[in-house]
């Protein structure tokens, strides 16, 4: 691997060509480069260690290296990216919006989210929003999009088990998924929906 | 850069990693629930459910789903505070150290109708350090599509005990599902399904050599 002129060398000559000229001891050469050979590499711990180090790190680099750290926690939390967006999946074929939900981590130790796509034929509404727990019930949390086909759909990675889960229309009318088991909800009295999602 | 140096910096990231989420989910929390008593007795609710040790996230999102239903504010309170009740509950029955999502799932297994003491079984058929969370998640769905809860269990437990994975019994939860959706009846569809995920598990000898502790149905 030759990646131009090391720096290293450069000094070391530079350093070099000041000295007195003398025959090198060829001796004193192999002993040298014995002694380089026969140091062990270091440990994969040692390297993970030395990765740490960096010299520019300064107290207030620290700070600064913690602030964001604090900033990627209250974003993981769901409070900045909940409302866009995450990208783009094809689905079937068709283009199609995943979100990241709020709340998808009921516990981050259990399992990986898996992608899981939500659709809904309804061709009078104009905004149609997933609800469920995994994004705390917030309608506009998870909008869906009207394909050209009139279906409305979204794909959010959610955690393996089972979610109750509903749709908002127009950002007041709350219906269960026509599509998918309904489930009784005896706390406010609105039949919600459940989806199964597991790892295949 | 120092040791010392080091470490602080090393520290700083992880205190500042590991605050920030629970400062988020505990403490500034703002209900937009517009009848304002019902607001400040929720928000005492979650108060004293986090000072109990209980996750807070089930209740604002029970909450949040009163607000996006239109619910009442008394109805958005009497939920939020069987829901505290209910979390209270699983933590005792899937003791000794239950995780928020079997927590969760334990709250919605009661609040089906799962008798409190199948939580404890299903605990006892797999070892501590392994998540109970998708069997409870199953055995709700089961007992929700209108499977006895004694049946179901029985089936979940047996899987369990023959070392079926979380996704092989969710999928036998899928799988019924769909198959009551399409009109077999909910014990027909939960004994065919039951059997066809057994007949992917090892026989229940090799299955209790591989096991690493405590196996077994439920007594």
């Amino acid at each position: 691997m030759n990646e131009g002129p090391d720096r290293m060398i450069e000094r070391v000559r530079e350093t070099l060509r000041e000295a007195p000229m003398v025959a090198p001891d060829q001796r004193a050469v192999a002993r040298l480069l014995s002694a380089v050979w026969a140091s062990p590499s270091p440990s994969r711990w040692r390297r993970v260690f030395d990765a740490w180090r960096v010299p520019a790190l300064s107290g207030l680099g620290a700070a600064a290296v913690a602030g964001v750290a604090l900033l990627v926690g209250f974003v993981s939390r769901g409070s900045l990216t909940q409302h866009s967006p995450e990208g783009t999946m094809v689905v079937g074929g068709v283009e199609t919006p995943v979100m990241l939900a709020s709340n998808t981590t009921r516990d981050a130790g259990d399992a990986a989210a898996v992608l899981t796509q939500f659709v809904l034929d309804d061709q009078t509404a104009r905004r149609v929003s997933l609800v469920g727990e995994f994004n705390d019930w917030e309608a506009g949390n998870t909008p869906l999009t009207r394909l050209a086909s009139g279906l409305w759909t979204v794909t959010v990675p959610l955690l393996p088990g089972r979610h109750v889960y509903a749709f908002v229309l127009d950002d007041r009318l709350v219906v269960a998924d026509p599509r998918a088991p309904k489930v009784v909800d005896a706390d406010y009295g609105r039949e919600g929906s459940v989806v199964m999602v597991f790892a295949r | 850069m120092s040791m010392h140096r080091r470490v602080s910096t090393l520290v700083a990231l992880v205190l500042a990693s590991v605050s920030a989420a629970p400062a988020f989910a505990q403490g500034t929390v703002v209900l937009p629930i517009a009848d304002a008593k019902a607001r400040q007795a929720v928000e005492r609710e979650i108060a004293q459910a986090a000072a109990k040790g209980l996750p807070t996230q089930p209740l604002v999102s029970k909450a949040m789903e009163g607000v996006t239903k239109q619910a009442t504010g008394e109805q958005i309170q009497v939920a939020v505070a069987s829901k505290a009740k209910r979390l209270e509950q699983a933590r005792a029955l899937l003791a000794p150290s239950p995780s928020v999502a079997e927590l969760t799932s334990g709250a919605d297994a009661l609040d089906v109708g799962v008798p409190a003491s199948m939580l404890k079984q299903i605990r006892a058929a797999w070892p501590a350090t392994q998540s109970v969370a998708m069997p409870l998640d199953v055995l709700t769905e089961l007992v929700a599509r209108g499977i006895p809860a004694k049946l179901a269990l029985v089936q979940i437990t047996n899987l369990m005990a023959r070392g079926a994975t979380p996704s092989q019994i969710a999928a036998l939860g899928s799988s019924v599902q769909a198959d009551i959706a399409s009109g077999l009846p909910p014990d027909a569809a939960l004994e065919v399904r039951a059997r066809g995920v057994m007949s992917l598990l090892p026989s229940p000898a090799a299955a209790a050599s591989l096991a690493p502790t405590r196996t077994g149905p439920p007594r």
